[in-house]
């Protein structure tokens, strides 16, 4: 089985159960953790379903409230507007690490749209955290354009052992990231046809995005990433970067 | 005879200029004192990182920033903007660079595993760029673990010295 030296678990020190105090060069460069390979990316597709599982639940939550409430003549049976409030008050119910509540027109969309939300959400996290993990070695950042050139080398050999295939800017804080053959989707393949997988492989890389997106923001600099995929498994993300950064 | 490093007090402050964590290890020493010694060094901090940037410098490592009356102030800045602020007691021995860094490597260590633990910001909202203030909130339970660590360093430099 593949294993590398990714993914550092950022997980509980177990050492100091001795007595004595472990030793100042330990703490300072800890040993890498090493993870299989094989089965952080089983985990990361399963979690996909599974999380869609769990946001149809709570969705399902949400809106039976909403019936109550509308039921009981409290609430107008309306629009849009109502649910997004309601969604964020129940958001300690759900008890993930949050969601947006975008407003959408028909049921499924408005399910994907939430797990999307769900995955960018952890996604930035783990990518936030993979950043300090990675900036440990490495000086300061000179500028924007090194920040990128570290997502694209060190972030993406990190979790997906390649590294970005084409960089383009256009100078004035967009930049575009290209790889040819993205490792989520480089397994996906469905028997629906080519517009059907690449739907279903939308939802795949909203945890790629999010961590790209914790990640610059860890460094500092606050950026909307938006990944597209036009012919898998080749993915390109927009990365904008607010003016005057 | 390896010198003998005593540290005083640990501060982190984070990239907006907000206290994270101030400890202190000195006993009967004044903690207030070690706030104002990490707010001064904050002034003398973002003027060497201009003069960093000015001379394209890379180096995480800011050196000694001050001496006060009886410790030195010495400075590291993460990557990510988090600045660690030590406090050594000065010793007439002399003090290599080696061992300090080795130490704020160690901080920089504790503060990315605690800052890791995907529970301290459950209820947080999504966007979460006012990271700041759950980062504010460090005092309480949450960041024991953290305070933990930070003491473990504290402890593991006094008794060990340089013994790498």
């Amino acid at each position: 089985m593949a294993s590398r030296n990714s993914f550092q678990t950022p997980a509980n020190r177990p050492s100091s159960s001795t007595s004595s105090v472990p030793s100042l060069a330990a703490v300072a460069d800890p040993p890498p953790r090493y993870i299989d390979g094989a089965a952080m990316d089983y985990f990361v597709i399963e979690m996909v379903n599974t999380l869609r599982a769990s946001s149809a639940v709570a969705t399902a939550r949400v809106k039976k409230v909403e019936k109550e409430l509308v039921d009981a003549g409290l609430m107008p049976p309306s629009a849009p507007a109502p649910p997004t409030l309601k969604k964020s008050q129940l958001r300690d119910s759900i008890g993930s690490d949050a969601s947006l509540h975008p407003v959408s027109k028909d049921g499924n969309c408005e399910d994907d749209e939430e797990l999307r939300a769900r995955l960018e959400a952890i996604g930035m996290h783990v990518g936030a955290n993979m950043a300090e993990r990675l900036c440990h070695e490495r000086g300061l950042f000179s500028d924007t354009l090194d920040a990128i050139k570290f997502i694209c080398k060190d972030l993406w050999n990190a979790c997906w052992e390649k590294q970005v295939d084409n960089l383009r800017t256009n100078h004035r804080g967009v930049y575009v990231l290209q790889d040819n053959s993205f490792k989520p989707l480089t397994r996906i393949s469905g028997w629906e046809g080519r517009a059907e997988s690449l739907k279903r492989a939308r939802v795949y890389v909203a945890m790629p995005a999010g961590i790209i997106r914790g990640a610059l923001g860890r460094l500092g600099y606050q950026a909307t990433v938006v990944p597209e995929v036009t012919v898998l498994p080749q993915c390109t993300f927009q990365v904008k970067l607010p003016k005057g950064s | 005879m390896p010198p003998q490093l005593k540290l005083n007090a640990v501060a982190f402050v984070s990239p907006q200029n907000h206290p994270i964590l101030i400890r202190t290890f000195a006993q009967g020493q004044d903690e207030l004192k070690y706030h104002y010694i990490a707010h001064t060094s904050l002034d003398v901090i973002d003027e060497r990182i201009a003069a960093a940037l000015a001379s394209k410098s890379t180096d995480c490592y800011l050196n000694l920033l001050y001496t006060m009356e009886d410790v030195a102030v010495y400075g590291y800045i993460t990557p990510l903007k988090v600045k660690i602020i030590i406090a050594l007691a000065l010793t007439d021995s002399v003090v290599r660079d080696a061992d300090v860094i080795t130490i704020f490597r160690a901080l920089h260590t504790a503060y990315r595993q605690a800052v890791a633990n995907p529970f301290l910001k459950v209820n947080a909202p999504i966007d979460g760029y006012n990271d700041h203030a759950t980062l504010l909130q460090a005092g309480n339970s949450k960041w024991r673990a953290f305070r933990k660590r930070v003491d473990d360093i504290g402890k593991a430099v006094g008794a060990v010295g340089s013994a790498t």
